[in-house]
């Protein structure tokens, strides 16, 4: 394969994650991420990208977010305004039309990852609406009949939080990917690329303490990887002795954030 | 190409069409799988399954269709993989660990056959193709067995963090909790009652909102000349009455109900919830707390004429009662029955409600003889299981338009 993912320094990648992207490159389909919250799936497009020496291209999807806001816009207001202060070249429609992210990639001459950030936020028809662009590369504007097709098929990753169903047609034409959590060899490595001077005693109390949280089974809201890398920051800039983390619990409200859970935390200390 | 495969996975309920499996085959033709089983197992799993909830029906699945198949190159190729990882890293932090793990495994018991044999056939290959090796190589294998301590794990070396072979990863079915027919926790809860929308959009009111998207729109195709678009305001529209039953054979499940209450009082997109509680069945008063004293309730009479026909039903109870509890005039031994038996009180319910649902922690499968209320109120009201999956059917029933 020409274009091979590979873990980088900054992201640390399984296997299976780095099959599945591979495999999505090879196919020319779309790559679902979906996975608990903080597993880092957001920056894996940007490992991606860094990875195949690429541009990236972030689609944030919010919950008005529409599939049209993607292909393009037809600014009428400023082509109104423009009208009403004759500035030149108002009877040129296509001087108004201001492309979105997915025609931003599209049109790009270099290839590029384009990364639809949570598109389970937007309404539920969203991914219906995208189905034709994603799979012929190509949408159409009314406005100046012209076909806007992509000149480097991008690669398209999508991730998810599963707070919406996604349609059926939508999901046959993806390559599905579950990220998940990172048990503690994999977990060790992704601190060592954030952290690579980490001491060695610190890293081991704070994640045995870190797993210990999170397998308590009352505590609501699961700690996830950010947590624990902001955390270990906290800890290292602190300068807290290693053998303090799991008694003291210093900074605990970096990991633990509601306050149910941090009764529940401190009860068991 | 492993047609079989393909309505085996169909026999398990997973929803592959063709274009999937056209894609899986395309995957094939390109080599992306190589030529190992195990790379196959991913790429047929990341191309077939959109869901992690149906990462288990795969395995499954997987199971039964691949089970002779498993090459003793893959073993081989697998044992090498971890003997490069695990040599530089883990070897003599290991050790201690490797031995207390052999000793108990040797005559640890193994519940499954299959399982058993695969281990054996695992355990035999790894001796034979690093038989000259040192002491710690021995013990790999032991270590695989030893960590599969609950059993329904599979051959997994503790620090395998790359590829695992496909059926160590089928064994181990580490996605069995995603099943979406496991019984709900709280967020599912959520999930599951997002559903319960009804805008207000969508419905038959006047328009009485100014739509200023829509309005600059059609004004600036106007050529500047004003030209004022109005629309529907957009709110949730569904009211709630959710209905619970807090008997004592309900009690195991207090904890499950008691999340879905607080999914339903915290979610803030309805336009109105109501909730009471009954206890066992449902008669002439509805108790307004969980402890069901006798005086603090509401009569269930008062509640047909307060709450309109619009509100939408979610009963939750056991359905677990004695046939007298359920048709007799005088079944309710807690408090009065108003002249009609339980089972008369639920059509009365069902002809005021048009949506309504019965939600049941452990509803036996079928029309269960032995228990005879359960499957009388089945017959009445659309009962579901209070599960991933039975929540998502019934708000889905709730929001049928009839």
């Amino acid at each position: 394969m020409e274009n091979n993912f590979q873990s980088t320094t900054e992201y640390v990648a399984s296997e299976e994650l780095m099959a599945s992207v591979n495999v999505a490159i090879a196919l020319k389909k779309p790559l679902l991420i979906k996975g608990e919250p903080g597993t880092g799936k957001t920056m894996l497009a940007q490992a991606v990208a860094n990875s195949l020496g690429l541009k990236l291209i972030i689609w944030n999807v919010k919950s008005t977010t529409k599939a049209q806001d993607g292909l393009y816009m037809y600014d009428t207001i400023q082509r109104l305004y423009d009208g009403q202060f004759g500035e030149e070249g108002v009877d040129d429609i296509a001087r108004y039309i201001k492309l979105g992210k997915l025609g931003e990639a599209f049109e790009s001459e270099e290839q590029v990852v384009l990364l639809i950030d949570e598109i389970d936020k937007a309404d539920l028809e969203f991914p219906n609406d995208l189905l034709w662009e994603l799979d012929q590369m190509e949408f159409y504007i009314h406005e100046t009949k012209r076909t806007v097709t992509a000149k480097k098929r991008p690669i398209v990753i999508i991730t998810s939080n599963a707070e919406k169903e996604l349609p059926d047609a939508f999901l046959r034409r993806c390559i599905f990917h579950y990220i998940e959590f990172p048990n503690k060899e994999l977990m060790e490595e992704i601190v060592k690329t954030h952290f690579p001077n980490v001491e060695g005693n610190l890293l081991k109390n704070a994640m045995d303490t870190f797993y210990w949280i999170r397998d308590m089974r009352d505590v609501r809201k699961k700690p996830s990887t950010s947590e624990l890398i902001d955390w270990i920051n906290a800890l290292q800039i602190a300068g807290i002795p290693a053998d303090k983390i799991r008694a003291e619990l210093p900074f605990v409200g970096v990991v633990v954030k509601k306050d149910e859970d941090l009764e529940t935390v401190k009860h068991y200390v | 190409m492993f047609l079989k495969f393909f309505f085996e996975l169909r026999a398990k309920e997973l929803h592959i069409g063709l274009t999937e499996w056209l894609t899986l085959i395309d995957a094939l033709d390109q080599g992306l799988c190589g030529s190992s089983l195990t790379q196959f197992y991913y790429v047929a799993r990341m191309i077939l399954v959109k869901s992690e909830t149906d990462f288990d029906k795969f395995d499954t699945a997987f199971a039964e269709v691949f089970k002779g198949a498993q090459a003793d190159e893959e073993v081989t190729y697998q044992m090498l993989r971890w003997l490069d990882k695990e040599e530089l890293t883990e070897l003599i932090t290991k050790e201690d660990r490797e031995l207390r793990h052999k000793q108990n495994s040797e005559d640890a018991p193994i519940d499954k056959e299959d399982v058993e044999t695969k281990f054996k056939q695992r355990l035999k290959d790894q001796t034979e193709e690093h038989n000259g090796g040192s002491f710690w190589i021995g013990t790999t294998g032991t270590t695989a067995f030893g960590n599969s301590g609950n059993y329904v794990g599979g051959v997994r070396v503790g620090g395998a963090s790359g590829y695992q072979s496909a059926f160590e990863v089928v064994g181990a079915r580490k996605f069995k909790d995603f099943r979406d027919d496991r019984v709900l926790e709280n967020r599912q809860f959520q999930m599951a009652l997002r559903k319960l929308r009804q805008f207000s959009t969508r419905l038959e009111i006047p328009k009485t909102e100014l739509d200023i998207d829509g309005t600059i729109n059609k004004t600036c195709q106007n050529g500047g000349y004003l030209q004022i678009e109005m629309q529907r305001p957009r709110k949730n529209a569904v009211k709630l009455l959710l209905l619970m039953d807090s008997g004592g054979t309900m009690i195991p499940y207090s904890r499950l109900v008691n999340e879905l209450f607080q999914t339903v009082s915290k979610s803030n997109h309805f336009k109105d919830v109501k909730c009471y509680y009954f206890h066992n069945c449902i008669y002439s008063k509805l108790y307004k707390t969980p402890e069901c004293e006798n005086g603090d309730w509401i009569d269930t009479d008062w509640m047909f004429r307060n709450l309109g026909s619009d509100y939408k039903v979610i009963v939750v109870g056991d359905a677990a009662m004695a046939p007298e509890e359920l048709y007799s005039l005088t079944g309710n031994y807690r408090g009065p029955n108003g002249g009609l038996s339980g089972y008369e009180w639920l059509q009365l319910l069902k002809s005021h409600y048009k949506k309504i649902i019965w939600m049941n922690p452990k509803m036996a499968p079928g029309n269960a003889p032995w228990r005879e209320a359960e499957t009388a109120i089945k017959k009445l009201l659309p009962m579901y299981k209070l599960t991933v999956r039975g929540l998502n059917e019934g708000m889905k029933k709730l929001m049928e338009t009839r």
